[in-house]
């Protein structure tokens, strides 16, 4: 026997002894079924059990293991009365995957979930409901509820949709495939009849829904939802000249090179997937931006070198009623 | 005679003496096990690094009564066994749909099933996850400390820190650490991916500066967290942007709306990031009060026009 097989079979013998102690009389088949295993490999996995005990190794100092018309009784297994304790990432993991869908938005706040949390929680010796929080992101409840339900009955749903990259709002009809989170954002991968292609949509920038309940003829392909965007040839550059105080950039986004500049911050080169988006960038940063030019040819004449102080002069002109406010 | 029921008997005899048991005693007790010697001393060695893989807790202590000491085994019994959380036939099966749904980069969590009772896939359960949570390196030592009250060090932003670790939150696709930080006297955040080095864990905390906050449960947002004296702004958002703005809002931030805008107020602690926040709705935003964010707004965009 190798040794890894002797530890994986030791970690199920510890855990399905204490069980089958608590359950008298199971069918070795739900047991079997219980752990995951094969009837041949559970009998095997009992075939040890029976011989282990306690010096001085005599009858009465070991396992009793019954197996009668196809079910199974173990008596005499104190010391594997309980199962081992959780190791810390095995809690760790249970804790982030109960915790993260309790936190989706719309999820039943006393359903079982939440029970389970608080007494795993408590089993666990510490106050760890409130030790690990994970939040998956923000969505309405009632849009996330509505793609899911269209996704997983293949059925078609009308959306407004904001485009973040192109600042503009649009209605199209779309096939939800699959909702997911990724990065602190929720997503719906779908056919859209608007693009004629598969587009990923960000939740948070659903505006409404509509369900139309009529079935999709689009079928989703088996990697649905594992398209990350990446930017290609067809996507201008620009590079930024950044002050120290905006090297976060290089964190958030992906940047294609980064040279430091002599006395602090980098010339970095961006993908720009939409007008829009280099105008947010830009805005936001300020005078962080020391300067900015375009790499390689312009493109339909476009100049992205002045996105930046047309936006804030658009931006500006919202308050140009003089410094008085009103609402 | 296999090495399982050896692993299985030497855990048994542990769990069960009262006593620390040296090597030779475990030698005469458990069968399988070679004559004395090196070919023992590597079997004995192999089966504890066996147990400690496993997670078992194999405490060294010295036998009494040897002189010079001789090291004895046994395992705790209260850090062994698991402590039943009870939970009902709806509750397993909830958790284990949240471990298909929603998955921790890395692990593998059958095992951990198996200990609590083990259970088949429940019906309808997803066919892909709807989420992959990060993992990093510095995450299960600082639950390791979180959960056994213990103290760690670690290296962040060229400075060693010494801490008390309270709770981990992942936000916005990151995780972060909330602590007590002891170099410093008062609570800190970190977020983990900046932790330079390893995690060490550095034995029991001691002093009352170790209780923990209460979880704070509220949305987070980077204009919460500042130096800046709190103002509450007022910012009317477009209906086009006005949903989102009221998801990264709250309701409560709601003042009024209708169909062409949304009126918002806003506590800000943090000037220059509430500002990233509103620029980021560019031309569907105003910032209306209070007269000096609008200013400084204001100022910001002349300087952006003019670059």
């Amino acid at each position: 026997m190798s040794r890894a097989t002797a530890g994986d079979r030791m970690k199920r013998v510890l855990s399905m002894v204490p069980w089958l102690v608590a359950h008298p009389g199971v069918a070795v088949a739900d047991a079997a079924a219980r752990f995951g295993i094969s009837e041949a490999e559970l009998l095997d996995d009992l075939n040890v059990v029976w011989l282990v005990g306690l010096p001085p190794y005599t009858p009465d100092n070991l396992v009793d293991v019954v197996i009668e018309d196809g079910r199974v009784w173990i008596h005499y297994a104190d010391f594997f009365k309980r199962p081992l304790k959780l190791t810390p990432p095995q809690a760790l993991a249970l804790l982030v995957s109960s915790d993260g869908l309790a936190s989706v938005p719309g999820a039943d706040a006393d359903g079982a979930l939440p029970r389970a949390l608080g007494k795993l929680a408590g089993a666990l010796g510490v106050d760890t409901a409130d030790r690990v929080d994970v939040d998956l992101g923000d969505g309405d409840a009632e849009t996330l509820a509505v793609l899911r339900d269209a996704a997983s009955a293949g059925t078609e749903v009308e959306i407004d949709y904001y485009s973040y990259n192109r600042d503009v709002e649009t209605t199209r009809r779309i096939a939800p495939w699959r909702v997911f989170a990724d990065a602190g954002a929720w997503y719906v991968d779908a056919w859209c009849h608007l693009a004629e292609g598969e587009r990923l949509f960000r939740i948070d920038r659903v505006a409404a829904t509509r369900p139309t309940g009529e079935a999709s003829a689009q079928r989703p392909p088996a990697d649905a939802g594992e398209a990350v965007f990446h930017p290609d040839d067809r996507h201008p550059r620009v590079e930024l000249d950044l002050a120290p105080d905006a090297m976060w950039v290089t964190e958030y986004y992906p940047t294609e090179a980064v040279t430091p500049v002599d006395g602090g911050g980098a010339r970095v080169v961006l993908a720009v997937t939409g007008t829009a988006w280099l105008e947010r960038l830009l805005v936001r940063l300020g005078p962080s931006v020391r300067s900015i030019a375009m790499v390689g040819p312009v493109s339909d004449g476009v100049d992205l070198g002045a996105v930046g102080a047309e936006a804030a002069a658009r931006v500006r002109a919202r308050y140009t009623s003089g410094t008085t406010a009103s609402s | 005679m296999s090495k399982l029921e050896r692993l299985l008997n030497l855990t048994a005899v542990l769990l069960e003496t009262r006593r620390p048991l040296s090597a030779e005693e475990l030698r005469t007790q458990i069968e399988g096990y070679p004559p004395p010697g090196p070919s023992f001393r590597r079997t004995f060695e192999r089966d504890k690094d066996d147990l400690r893989t496993l997670g078992i807790p194999l405490a060294v202590e010295r036998v009494p009564g040897t002189d010079p000491p001789v090291d004895g085994y046994r395992i705790p019994p209260e850090e062994y066994y698991l402590t039943d959380p009870g939970l009902d036939p709806d509750e397993l099966a909830a958790l284990h749909l949240a471990s298909l749904a929603v998955r921790l980069e890395g692990l593998d969590d059958a095992e951990a099933f198996w200990k609590l009772g083990g259970g088949a896939t429940p019906d309808g359960a997803p066919t892909a996850p709807i989420t992959e949570v990060p993992s990093d390196p510095a995450l299960v030592p600082l639950f390791t400390a979180i959960s056994g009250r213990q103290r760690v060090r670690f290296r962040y932003r060229d400075a060693d820190r010494e801490l008390d670790p309270w709770r981990l939150d992942f936000q916005r696709g990151r995780w972060y650490l909330t602590a007590f930080d002891h170099s410093r006297g008062e609570e800190r955040n970190f977020r983990l991916d900046r932790i330079d080095g390893a995690v060490l864990i550095d034995g029991a905390r001691g002093s009352a500066s170790s209780e923990p906050p209460p979880a704070s449960g509220a949305r987070r947002h980077s204009w919460e967290y500042g130096e800046d004296e709190p103002i509450t702004a007022r910012l009317r958002v477009d209906a086009i942007r006005a949903p989102w703005a009221r998801q990264q809002l709250g309701d409560d931030a709601v003042v009024e709306s209708d169909d062409a805008a949304t009126l918002f107020e806003v506590a800000v602690r943090n000037r220059d990031a509430f500002r990233s926040f509103v620029l980021d709705l560019l031309d569907h935003a105003e910032l209306l009060s209070p007269q000096e964010l609008r200013d400084d707004l204001v100022d910001w965009l002349d300087r952006v026009v003019s670059a």
